[in-house]
């Protein structure tokens, strides 16, 4: 702590000293502790979280551990820190503090989206061991200039409260990741804070702070081997976010199953006014867009009347957000043109799913599954979202014997359709009650295929 | 007497042995009914050259070649300037490709009359009455060719039978190399046999200094086979001539994806004694389809016959494929069905398979860099597309570097707009590209493209 304390001090004195020496004539001395005191309020609301989460990647239960930063936000202890630091796999958090106690926590819900989580300490545990902590606050990261310096304190490669200084190098970097919260989607629906603060894997769920100590951002991910590429979640989507997750343990967001692209050029071609309207890239079959007749190669005007303005990448979240902000089943009145001519069609929302489902583990099958979600359906071109996808078999137990294989689609089992991830649950546990050999019947590449498995 | 008998015994089954000294002259006539053939595939942008081996089956110049001598996705008009060369040949002398045949998947040509006098039927060596089927560890030689560069030198290869089993075909499996792919097999005293089939691939390990656990390849030998179809299984269907290059009539059911019942299955739903085949779809507007077979169905016997026991059990799907590329379009198959728990009769009148991409039409637009090929019926239903409104085109291929390629196109995908109006027929689609092509100051064009779920636009720069 306390070098991290003379860092901050010498770099605030450089930047003194550049700004001039009448400055630091007036109140150098006030002016430097009451930033340190601010910093130091700061790194005492900055932890370490360890997690033990569970895969079932190989058809039984394993248990990996991983290393994340965060941020205490509230004196109640809630904890903001990454999707891809603590989600729903993980089957124990422990919190290290500034005083280098160690604290429970659970988890009050995740946005890999965002690729955000949010912890809660373990209340009864500070109290009866009389842990003390402090908070940190949000600053406005729409107010932000490039070139503004910033700094990021986490926990890289498990040294804690690592304090790295750079500057804001974009502040509405656009990144869209298909699988890069531990193989979920993100980044569809914000743009990222683009920073040269050293951010190195353990960083992640640290803030990005300004001058005055504020939290701007939530460092997410770097490019490895690159120098100094690091992004961060602005802390305008981040405060949403946590909102969110506070009131309702998750973020729901609504679908209609488009993929923008921006327009870049393509204006003159479409007959298109500059800034008008984005190019639909594709639209996901089955999708409610689809169903309206919607078809890649469109152009999408207006949703609901307010005008779409898709020119540049930067500009997809926010409208991606326009149509996830909407109460899922709402009627959205979209108008696009087509060809020549514009026309409108009324698209009613669903609720976005992840294409990766709910996943489980059958121990004494050996087999680890995941639900198929609608998404996971649609772009298998499945018939619908029945059936679980084998994501993991243990050579040697029934389910390998039997001859299933990961990415195999179970659809039914003892001749009962699997409609949900609880159905086969229930069939599970009927085997588990008196094992006797089990019809399975599974699909993959469209040939089906009948299993056995045996006790 | 009994010893005398024994004795007897004993000396004729030294006679159907194989004695070295009369080979080279049962060799020097039997190798007449080798080949060896040349033959050009083109594309787009080069031609290559592949041999293959074949045998001679009449006086007319026939020749079959074995399935995998020609790779079945290449349109028939790509096959250019087929050539026969007898054994330790250099000039060789032209043939004509005459198609495949569903059944057996043999290729047939036909050899031109100059190279004719040189050649020895197969069949000559066909003894009368019904074929003879090699006897396990019988001693048996067969051809194998050297290859160009070597003037295609015949040499002789011999073994003994180690196993025969039905892959549906009955196949002897001699214990090494017997004979080329292709090439005839006889015994010891000069009678047909059998004609090499493709190789088995056998396991070797591999140690290396990085891995001294010795990491097991399996090794495929192309050129000799120690597998041969027995003669019984060849000579009755020498005749199979396609009356076309596309081999057509295709008799047809639309069962797609059948998948062997194993026999664990087979125990559990009390079919023990029972091989069988699962139906995993049942294609649209297919003679399956008309008949009510439904996806899921198991099929257990055709026209009444179980369908027979097979190792490894996914030859049961080739013996099923037979059973329908024995039949014509027109002609009606009985399949006996497990549905569910029940046992249904599905009758079906086979009809003659739709358009296969090998056959559709195709243009490739070399300015804009990309083959542009019919859309057919496989081609809706590998998409799920319908395959009533076969519209759009196909992209097999993409010129590497070209404006298609740059703007991203990728071989199979499939063109359904172009400049925003629908390519309905691919009359109008090679229309409309043609146009775009010979239209030097268009600087773009934009295609509405399908690849897996997604369908997407792209740019085509053209200046």
């Amino acid at each position: 702590m306390k070098l991290a304390t003379v860092i901050l001090s010498s770099a605030r004195s450089i930047i003194a000293a550049a700004l001039g020496l009448g400055a630091c004539v007036l109140a150098p001395v006030p002016a430097r502790a009451a930033l340190s005191r601010g910093f130091e309020q700061l790194l005492d609301s900055v932890v370490r979280i360890d997690v033990r989460e569970v895969s079932f990647e190989d058809g039984s239960r394993r248990f990996n551990a991983s290393i994340g930063s965060g941020v205490i936000l509230s004196e109640d202890g809630l904890v903001l820190t990454n999707a891809h630091v603590a989600g729903p796999r993980a089957v124990e958090i422990t919190i290290t503090l500034a005083s280098l106690e160690q604290v429970g926590a659970k988890l009050v819900g995740w946005d890999h989206w965002t690729d955000l989580a949010l912890l809660r300490i373990n209340r009864d545990e500070v109290k009866r061991r009389g842990l003390k902590f402090r908070h940190a606050e949000f600053g406005d990261s729409d107010r932000l200039y490039v070139g503004q310096p910033v700094y990021a304190v986490g926990t890289p490669y498990g040294l804690a409260r690592t304090v790295t200084r750079g500057i804001i190098s974009n502040n509405n970097r656009y990144f869209e990741d298909a699988s890069g919260v531990d193989g979920y989607e993100t980044g569809a629906f914000n743009t990222w804070l683009q920073t040269d603060a050293a951010i190195n894997p353990g960083n992640s769920g640290g803030p990005l702070v300004t001058e005055d100590s504020k939290v701007v951002g939530i460092t997410s991910r770097a490019y490895l081997g690159a120098n100094n590429l690091g992004f961060a979640i602005p802390s305008s989507t981040a405060r949403r976010i946590v909102a969110g997750l506070v009131r309702d343990g998750s973020i729901t967001r609504s679908y209609i199953g488009i993929v923008p692209r921006a327009l870049q050029n393509l204006e003159s071609f479409y007959d298109l006014a500059l800034n008008t309207g984005v190019l639909i890239d594709s639209v996901e079959s089955g999708s409610p867009a689809a169903r309206a007749g919607l078809r890649a190669g469109d152009i999408l005007l207006s949703i609901d009347g307010r005008k779409l303005d898709g020119r540049f990448p930067e500009q997809l979240p926010p409208i991606q957000g326009l149509i996830a902000g909407q109460p899922v089943g709402s009627a959205l009145v979209l108008r696009y043109k087509r060809g020549a001519r514009d026309a409108s069609v009324t698209v009613v929302t669903e609720r976005l799913e992840s294409r990766i489902g709910e996943e489980w583990v059958f121990d004494a099958w050996g087999l680890a599954v995941r639900k198929v979600s609608r998404t996971f359906a649609r772009l298998n071109q499945l018939p619908d979202d029945a059936g679980v996808l084998v994501i993991g078999v243990q050579p040697g137990y029934p389910a390998d014997l039997a001859g299933l294989s990961r990415g195999d689609v179970i659809t039914k089992i003892d001749r009962r359709p699997v409609t949900s991830l609880e159905a086969a649950k229930a069939m599970y546990a009927a085997y588990a009650a008196k094992p006797a050999p089990v019809l399975f019947e599974a699909e993959r590449d469209r040939l089906v295929d009948l299993f056995i498995i045996k006790p | 007497m009994k010893r005398i008998l024994l004795f007897a015994a004993t000396l004729s089954a030294l006679g159907a042995g194989l004695r070295a000294a009369d080979i080279p002259a049962l060799w020097a006539e039997r190798v007449k009914c080798a080949v060896a053939v040349e033959y050009v595939t083109e594309s787009e942008l080069e031609r290559h050259t592949t041999i293959a081996y074949g045998t001679v089956v009449d006086g007319n110049g026939t020749i079959i070649l074995p399935s995998a001598a020609i790779d079945l996705r290449v349109p028939s008009n790509r096959l250019k300037d087929f050539k026969v060369y007898c054994p330790d040949d250099l000039d060789g002398a032209p043939a004509e490709y005459l198609g495949r045949d569903a059944l057996t998947g043999w290729h047939f040509l036909r050899a031109s009359a100059s190279i004719r006098s040189r050649l020895v039927p197969v069949t000559a060596f066909v003894g009368a009455g019904p074929a003879r089927e090699p006897a396990l560890a019988e001693d048996v030689w067969g051809v194998a060719l050297r290859n160009k560069d070597e003037d295609f030198t015949p040499y002789l290869m011999r073994s003994h039978v180690a196993l025969i089993e039905a892959l549906p075909q009955r196949t002897a499996i001699a214990q090494q190399e017997v004979a080329g792919p292709g090439l005839p097999v006889f015994d010891g005293e000069g009678r047909f046999l059998g004609i090499g089939a493709s190789s088995f691939g056998q396991t070797f390990l591999q140690f290396s200094n990085m891995d001294r656990g010795g990491m097991p390849v399996m090794l495929v030998n192309v050129e000799e086979s120690s597998a041969f179809l027995v003669a019984a299984e060849v000579i009755p269907n020498l005749g199979r001539i396609p009356h076309n290059v596309s081999g057509r009539p295709l008799a047809w059911l639309g069962a797609y994806g059948l998948q062997p019942m194993d026999r664990d299955v087979a125990v559990f739903l009390k079919l023990a004694s029972q091989s069988g085949a699962v139906v995993s779809e049942v294609l649209d507007g297919s003679p399956g389809e008309k008949a009510g077979l439904k996806a899921q169905d198991i099929i257990l016997a055709i026209d009444g016959q179980a369908l027979p026991h097979f190792k490894p059990e996914r030859v049961v799907v080739d013996y099923i494929d037979r059973v329908i590329a024995a039949h014509a379009p027109g002609d009606s198959l009985t399949l006996s069905v497990l549905r569910g728990t029940t046992r249904i009769e599905v009758k079906a009148v086979l009809g003659d398979e739709p358009k296969l991409a090998r056959e559709a039409a195709r243009k490739y637009f070399e300015k804009l860099g990309f083959t542009a090929r019919e859309f057919v019926y496989g081609d809706a239903v590998a998409r799920h597309a319908s395959t009533v409104a076969l519209a759009g085109f196909i992209v097999p291929f993409v010129k590497p570097n070209s404006p298609a390629d740059i703007a991203g196109l990728k071989p199979d995908d499939w063109v359904k707009e172009i400049d925003g109006a629908e390519a309905k027929t691919f009359g109008a689609a090679v229309e409309t590209l043609s146009a775009v092509e010979s239209d030097f100051l268009r600087s773009e064009m934009v295609l509405l493209v399908s690849r897996g779920s997604d369908t997407a636009v792209l740019r085509v720069k053209l200046r």
